[in-house]
């Protein structure tokens, strides 16, 4: 099959399409396939012509650590959660188109921890949240700041003003164990996530861990 | 104001930065990749405390029991016992700043059975108990980084530490944007890099975690330690892209392991020690797996929809994604592999190497887990090991302690020669490109490192890494990948040739290391390895005298 990527050597350096051959287990997943078209001797393009090894970010490979999302054949997804069985002939993948591309399949998604900083997003003083919320706070703890909701989100930019779901879940976080931070924390979700979501609820779709970021919206709606 | 520089920002570094921070000291967090991508969130099952939670008469001084007598005694005694007397603390701690635990019908923390304890100890958020952990400290670190005690430096390499007479410095690190080294001093290392991974190529862990840094410390002058204590984790699923663990946290809530002999289940474990086969230590459950020889399974479908689903839900959708296994109705196919390094860079009870200044925690540094780590004894030891190497720094830098000095040496010379060597590779030529070496010394590792060794098999692996060590400084630089993966190589295989030597000197079978032509755990070796490098010899002896852990 076919595994069709744009590359980009560098950051500014202009972006260019390469497509490789791979002949491997139907079973493994894209990153499985990087892995394989990576580790040879020689990278060879499906023309024959030399390629430099293809950069892409990972660290556990098993849907936990958020390193390797990017766009395959259209969709937001986790390179090591997609399978090829479930791409048909061809694979098509193109970094994050909205953070800056470090290098191939690599960005940089330093602006959601710059946002979430700049709110102020930590909790302070704790108070003990309601045993009710324990589920809840649970599956938002379990984001992975990986940006497919970011990327898939109509409302998202390049996160200058609406921050998007990855920050209306930490609100709700904060929110929920700080008294402290509780009321100035809602304002900045009022400020930078409220104002700006049209609901589509795309992020909700892509989110490889599941979080019901509605249900974060619902709750830091009915307290404020 | 004091300032320490953190190489690493998983739960260990993180823990060390927190508690910098909150004595005062400026902080500096290195890593590549922001914590989220840390090994540390892949840590499913839980973290031990002994909190008495289950009311089955659990104490502190059982956990220390049961962490010495895993690691079949050759840890440190006052440093287990510092860490299992801390713990209640720490998973207080936690929660207080908002980790969210599984909880008992009490409203408690909710406490559950591992391999090796006499006590059901290990508190845990889920099977997700790492990542919850990460989210916590991550959003307390943004509180220091919010008043400026913590910086975070990303998209940094950590290439070589700043040592003259045994002192350290600062770091030098490679600025993957700017692409050039760069020099930074302070007034402690806190080195908290993880395992040596990449020795095996994929392990149950982090593509990140890889012990350049142990490897290239050691050429500097640190010691290292127990690096033969490679821990095989007995329950991993094959996938196409790795194998992947499965939890402990199974068989803490009943799974049995069996084979197949002429169609009818054997539940070896079971049946060789007892109720409680399933959860002996890690060591002896991946040992009696590969004597079995065959094809073993883990069964956890009578746990029933209900304890599946609120007890190991991430496992129920790890096998269902990766395998198309339904582990309401299925066993799964299981075997030992690669999981947590015992050995790491030497500490004493304070965390510091025998380089001053220089500090580790976490997996990279060796202490408390001695031949064998419990489960749930790891996160607990990067918690508390950060604690301790910042309440030290605190101590000894402060007021009129202050062992501080603002003399620091000129390191210019250093620094160019680095530089010099590190652009002077790009330009060479030969046959293997580095990422193809890094391949062939895993394959090696895998085949003369396994669950059970022998001399030979070890001489072997020993002569074959050697050689690529020859060769290391003269191979083609590949200007395809981050010159990180090319001057990390050497350190990567002085690394891998260290653990070989290790293990071949030691001439008995203790915990995880095993061998078949000194099957008995012998007495004269009941004491840790300690390795040294001294101008291109490795030096081995054991510290019988507890220099370090005692």
């Amino acid at each position: 099959m076919r595994v069709k990527i744009l590359r980009q050597q560098y950051p500014g350096a202009e972006p260019y399409w390469q497509t490789f051959l791979y002949d491997g287990d139907a079973d493994a997943s894209v990153a499985a396939v990087l892995d394989t078209l990576n580790y040879k001797d020689d990278v060879v393009d499906a023309d024959g012509n030399h390629a430099p090894r293809i950069g892409w970010e990972c660290s556990c490979l098993q849907g936990l650590c958020g390193g390797c999302a990017m766009v395959i054949n259209g969709h937001p997804a986790l390179a090591c959660e997609t399978f090829v069985r479930d791409l048909g002939e061809e694979i098509v993948l193109r970094p994050l188109s909205k953070f800056p591309v470090i290098s191939d399949l690599v960005v940089d998604r330093g602006v959601i921890q710059e946002n979430l900083k700049a709110s102020g997003d930590y909790i302070g003083e704790y108070t003990p949240p309601s045993p009710k919320e324990h589920a809840h706070q649970y599956a938002a703890a379990k984001c992975l700041k990986c940006g497919l909701c970011l990327e898939v989100c109509p409302n998202y930019g390049k996160g200058e003003h609406f921050y998007g779901a990855v920050f209306a879940n930490d609100c709700y976080l904060v929110a929920s164990t700080s008294k402290e931070q509780g009321e100035s924390f809602r304002k900045e979700y009022a400020g930078h996530f409220a104002a700006g979501c049209s609901k589509s609820l795309s992020c909700m779709e892509v989110c490889p861990m599941q979080i019901p970021t509605i249900a974060s919206m619902a709750k830091l709606n009915r307290r404020g | 104001m004091k300032k320490v520089i953190i190489i690493g920002s998983g739960i260990a570094g993180m823990s060390a930065a927190l508690h910098c921070a909150e004595n005062g000291i400026q902080t500096v967090l290195v890593s590549p990749f922001p914590s989220e991508r840390a090994q540390s969130v892949m840590a499913s099952g839980g973290i031990n405390a002994a909190l008495n939670h289950q009311n089955d008469g659990d104490t502190v001084e059982s956990h220390i029991e049961d962490t010495l007598r895993g690691g079949r005694f050759i840890a440190g005694e006052e440093a287990v016992r510092g860490l299992c007397e801390a713990a209640p603390d720490i998973v207080r701690y936690l929660q207080k700043i908002g980790t969210v635990f599984s909880l008992n019908e009490k409203g408690e923390i909710d406490q559950r059975a591992f391999g090796g304890q006499s006590h059901q100890r290990t508190c845990f958020s889920g099977a997700s108990t790492g990542k919850q952990i990460v989210s916590t400290l991550v959003m307390e670190c943004r509180r220091y980084e919010a008043a400026g005690l913590i910086e975070r430096k990303l998209w940094s390499d950590f290439h070589s530490a700043l040592i003259r007479d045994g002192r350290c410095y600062g770091v030098l690190l490679y600025n993957e944007a700017k692409r050039t080294l760069e020099p930074f001093t302070a007034d402690a290392v806190i080195m908290a890099t993880g395992g040596q991974n990449a020795l095996f190529g994929k392990t149950t862990g982090s593509t990140q975690c890889d012990g350049y840094a142990a490897g290239r410390l050691f050429l500097q002058g640190a010691e290292l330690k127990n690096l033969e204590f490679i821990q095989y984790h007995p329950t991993t699923l094959r996938t196409p892209g790795k194998r992947m663990l499965i939890s402990e946290a199974a068989r803490g809530e009943g799974g049995r392991l069996y084979y197949l002999e002429n169609g009818k289940r054997v539940y070896f474990l079971e049946d060789k020690y007892g109720e409680k086969g399933n959860l002996m230590p890690r060591d002896v459950v991946a040992r009696e797996i590969y004597n079995a020889g065959k094809e073993v399974f883990l069964d956890v479908t009578f746990l029933g929809k209900k304890t599946i689903d609120s007890r190991i839900p991430e496992l129920r959708d790890l096998c269902r994604k990766y395998r198309g296994i339904d582990i309401y109705r299925e066993s799964i196919p299981v075997e030992p592999s690669v999981h947590f390094f015992m050995g790491g860079l030497a500490v004493d009870n304070h965390h510091e190497t025998n380089i001053r200044n220089l500090y580790a925690v976490g997996e990279c540094a060796s202490i408390y887990h001695g031949a064998n780590r419990l489960g749930g004894n790891s996160l607990l030891a990067a918690l508390y090991s950060g604690q301790v190497a910042a309440a030290d720094i605190a101590r000894r830098f402060s007021g009129t302690q202050d062992e501080g000095s603002d003399f620091v040496p000129d390191f210019e010379d250093y620094v160019r020669t680095q530089s010099e060597k590190l652009f002077r590779s790009m330009e060479t030529e030969s046959l293997f490109p580095v990422m193809y070496i890094r391949d062939m010394v895993a394959e090696s590792l895998w085949e003369k490192l396994g669950i059970v060794r022998d001399e030979e098999d070890l001489t072997e692996g020993i002569e074959e890494v050697s050689y690529y060590l020859s060769i290391a400084d003269k191979i083609r630089y590949d200007g395809s990948v981050l010159p990180y993966f090319n001057y990390s190589l050497e350190g990567i295989l002085t690394l891998a040739k260290a653990t070989l030597v290790c293990a071949k000197e030691r001439r008995e079978s203790r915990g995880a290391h095993f061998r078949k032509d000194y099957a008995k755990e012998e007495d004269a070796y009941r004491a840790a390895t300690v390795i040294s490098y001294d101008e291109g010899e490795f030096r081995v002896r054991l510290d019988r005298e507890g220099r370090y852990e005692s």
